[in-house]
């Protein structure tokens, strides 16, 4: 086992390495300069001071050496747009609202999700199927931002039963995180469904039954581990777009997250904020798969991986 | 193994009841939550009226403050907030339209007669928020380090090069930085030499660009200098308490202001929302005082009693470039121009694409901007509307135009932004265009802004949208930006005559004010004789305004929108 998860961060690394060069190089493509919004009041010999100052002179493999040996330790470099604040520290600052919101839309659109799926394979081809594929498919046809706006016009503009906007307290996540969960939801009770029904079918729950075994039993203890394993795959990657901050519900809702950073950095082409949230991103996205693939064992001990030798 | 499957049931049964419980509660915490906010200091709209409640402002604005460094401000946003907290010689009065004394006095200014030698008088009673006193000595710390190459200022060499002694060589870096014609001659007397003679040099006077900075307390700070509320010093009305990046700014009340008796607000609570619906969601629900429209809004609340419409100082129009490679010598017929820019409806497209109470412009120097030096009219009084819709006169010069040039049919690419708005533009432009002048085919470019000015800086383009907005109260801001070869040219038009003016209202007629603005507005009627470019619009805001605000009916000509001075809370 430790030897796998040891192979697995080796990995890890070079994928992430190979991340860095690439956005590197992609964003050198960028059309503009970070000081292209002020560049028509700025004479030229400005442009070339700052940059100087920002190193945006030097050859481009000089720029990627420079990068690459920053982010080994750690750092990320400043910031153009924000008048020279730590990258690392505008992140740190805005992945909290982010990380919070998404981790609690996660939950409960899985747990919703599971449950509705679950129900629907149970009531196989009755009106509570036709009810859970109906909302199901509403889900994922319908924009999380949709949901957004008609949230908040009702619960809280007309009726005023939760607040509008911002980031405050408890209730203040209520609504978004309502819009956000709605997704992962359909998309969960679609493959808990589908897998449900193929488990149901099966062999060793008809033996279950034959042995006489409660349904309760049946149901969470046999058919649902089972059918879990397509739904734990899914969920691992939606965590982390979730997580780091969808642009639109963030606007919606004025919460001061990282997905609104992320765009506009790249619009303003502030170089290493682009490179800060994309490195961002990609550790969290590689980490997730990586406890996703040692989750199965957990579910499920046949896939459990390299403990046999 | 037994257990294993009853743990993980007991798992998922604890985080579904979690949901559960903590869903419900916070619905009966929400039920209570307009009360709540009611008793806090935020003090919404529902509160009970009482003489002695401070008064607080609660605004809305939509992005970051890039920058409270008074060197660095170039976008409204920053100089907005700093004029908030900060203040130079003057600052501009209620209404926006005159300059008044700030930590100068502005009566006791004295000018040299040739224009070139400024004096200002101090007041000995303004203070740093640390209590120490405002001084010439700030001003010049201020400005040599505005000018200083290493400070990579924008607006600084905007603004000061050619008025300013010295200005330009210190910012090549061929002078120190205390060569700049600016001295204290004591703690109270700051001499401002001139290069030539500027009369609306005094208006830089009040732009964050010229505001004092206590040396002491900048060198001290370092690299940290206005990154954080903490790494600030304020001298203006009010003070910066909380700097919650991109989600809140909070200004209270500058006690120590000299002139704090006037200040009405008690404070500032600004929040950063994006969305427009949301926004107006929150002013609907009372949690703030004013919110801006846009687009369906706009319709849907024109008819409300607290719906305002202030016109601003910008305007917009299509630029020809005469030095299009590929199509330069149609752009050069005057005709051709002539036909484009009277073709289409202004009218309907503010209609179309804004669908707000923006005004069709037939000038670029825009209406209620400056005014007469002797007899108070506005700019427009005398040449008003230049350049008419007129689709009779647009044919009437499309068919000259294909005569002189011998052509019958015509492709133009078409540059704007690729926002809605952007796409909307461009289309409208097509139709219009193509519907009133036969033979011509409009490609439509729509491009992301930073490209659209590289597109435009390199010349590479045969038609664009773009406008203008001033930064200083003088006409030549706008006449300034069609001198051959100017800076902001950028279309390789040129006319002799207007340049010759535009030089003597540069030079020579300098200390003469009529004459001077008389000169730009012929400035004006030749370019636009010649169809130079095709005025569009004047550009109105929409918002929304609770009615016990007071001192924010008309935004200022220039410089910071609003001067929350003196704005008050009445209800």
């Amino acid at each position: 086992m430790a030897r796998y998860i040891l192979q697995r961060l080796v990995y890890m690394f070079i994928t992430l390495f190979i991340i860095a060069t690439a956005t590197f190089f992609l964003m050198k493509l960028l059309p503009g300069t970070p000081f292209t919004d002020v560049a028509t009041k700025a004479t030229p010999a400005q442009l070339e001071i700052l940059k100087d100052r920002y190193g945006l002179n030097d050859p481009v493999p000089v720029q990627y050496i420079k990068y690459i040996a920053g982010l080994f330790q750690g750092d990320l470099g400043v910031s153009f747009q924000f008048d020279n604040r730590n990258v690392t520290d505008l992140i740190m600052d805005r992945i909290g609202p982010s990380a919070h919101l998404g981790f609690q839309a996660m939950v409960v659109g899985t747990i919703l999700g599971i449950i509705l799926g679950m129900v629907a394979a149970i009531r196989h081809n009755s009106w509570v199927d036709y009810v859970a594929g109906f909302v199901a498919i509403i889900g994922i046809s319908i924009p999380s931002f949709v949901f957004a706006g008609l949230l908040q016009y009702y619960l809280a503009v007309r009726w005023q039963i939760l607040p509008v906007s911002f980031w405050e307290g408890f209730e203040y996540t209520i609504l978004p995180t309502i819009a956000l969960a709605i997704f992962p939801m359909a998309i969960c009770a679609r493959f808990m469904r589908t897998e449900m029904l193929e488990v149901l079918g099966s062999d060793y729950i008809e033996l279950a039954r034959a042995k006489g075994l409660g349904k309760s039993k049946i149901m969470f203890g046999h058919a649902m581990r089972n059918a879990l394993i397509p739904v734990i795959t899914v969920i691992g990657p939606m965590t982390v777009s979730l997580m780091t901050g969808t642009l639109v519900i963030e606007q919606i809702f004025a919460i001061p997250g990282l997905g609104e950073q992320f765009v506009r950095s790249i619009n303003t082409n502030d170089y290493p904020m682009i490179m800060g949230t994309t490195m961002f991103f990609s550790i969290l996205f590689v980490a997730v798969i990586l406890v996703v693939d040692l989750l199965y064992g957990v579910i499920d001990p046949r896939i459990r991986v390299g403990g046999k030798d | 193994m037994k257990k294993t499957k009853w743990s993980l049931l007991l798992v998922l049964g604890l985080v579904l009841s979690l949901f559960l419980a903590a869903c419900s509660g916070g619905d009966d915490d929400a039920q209570e939550e307009p009360a709540d906010n009611g008793d806090s200091t935020e003090t919404p709209a529902e509160t009970p009226e009482e003489s002695d409640e401070p008064k607080v402002l609660n605004i809305l604005d939509s992005s970051e403050i890039p920058t409270m460094d008074p060197a660095q401000a170039e976008d409204s946003v920053s100089i907005q907030y700093q004029d908030t907290v900060y203040e130079g010689l003057y600052r501009l009065g209620p209404g926006g339209e005159e300059l008044v004394s700030g930590i100068a006095v502005k009566e006791d200014t004295e000018v040299s007669e040739d224009g070139l030698t400024w004096t200002f008088h101090l007041r000995e009673d303004a203070k740093w928020s640390n209590g120490d006193p405002v001084t010439a000595h700030d001003f010049v710390y201020s400005w040599q380090r505005a000018i200083d190459p290493e400070t990579a200022s924008f607006y600084a060499p905007y603004l000061m090069n050619g008025v300013i002694k010295n200005a330009e060589e210190v910012n090549a870096g061929d002078l120190a930085v205390e060569e700049l014609g600016v001295t204290a001659e004591d703690d109270y007397t700051l001499v401002v030499e001139l290069a030539k003679a500027t009369p609306y040099f005094e208006s830089f006077a009040a732009f964050p660009t010229f505001y004092p900075l206590n040396q002491e307390f900048v060198e001290a700070q370092g690299e940290n200098f206005a990154l954080e509320v903490e790494n600030l010093l304020f001298n203006g009305p009010f003070v910066m308490t909380e700097w919650a990046h991109e989600e809140k700014f909070v200004f209270e009340k500058n006690e120590q202001y000299w002139d704090a008796a006037s200040v009405n607000l008690s404070g500032i609570n600004v929040q950063v929302v994006k969305d427009t619906a949301t926004a107006v969601g929150l002013y609907e629900t009372g949690q703030i005082d004013r919110v801006g429209l846009s687009g369906d809004f706009i319709d849907k609340y024109q008819t409300s009693s607290e719906f305002i419409s202030m016109p601003e100082t910008v305007v917009f129009w299509l630029k020809f470039n005469q030095d299009s490679v590929t199509k330069g010598e149609y752009m050069q017929n005057e005709n051709f121009r002539r036909a484009i820019a009277q073709a289409f409806d202004k009218q309907a497209f503010i209609d179309v694409v804004y669908g707000n109470s923006s005004v069709p412009a037939d000038y670029f120097v825009p209406s209620g901007f400056v005014t007469h030096p002797e007899t108070g009219e506005d700019f427009r009084a005398k040449y008003g509307d230049i350049l008419t819709y007129d689709v009779d006169a647009a044919k009437e010069a499309w068919a000259a135009a294909k005569e002189e040039l011998g052509f019958e049919e015509v492709e133009i690419s078409f540059i704007s932004g690729d926002s809605d708005i952007g796409t909307l533009i461009t289309e409208f432009f097509k139709n219009e265009l193509e519907k009133n002048l036969d033979g011509l085919t409009l490609t439509l470019k729509n491009l992301p802004f930073q490209e659209r000015l590289e597109v435009t800086k390199a010349g590479e383009y045969e038609l664009v949208f773009s406008g203008w907005g001033p930064d200083y109260m003088d006409a030549i801001s706008f006449v300034d930006l069609w001198v051959t070869d100017g800076p902001n040219n950028e279309m390789g038009y040129g006319n002799a005559e207007y340049d010759k003016l535009v030089k003597s209202v540069k030079g020579e007629l300098a200390m003469k004010p009529v004459e001077r603005f008389e000169a730009m507005q012929e400035a004006e009627k030749i370019a636009l004789d010649e169809v130079a470019i095709a005025p569009v619009f004047q550009r109105e805001r929409a918002l929304l305004s609770k009615p016990y605000v007071k001192g924010m009916e008309v935004l200022n000509p220039y410089g910071a929108d609003y001067s929350y001075k003196y704005v008050d809370i009445q209800k």
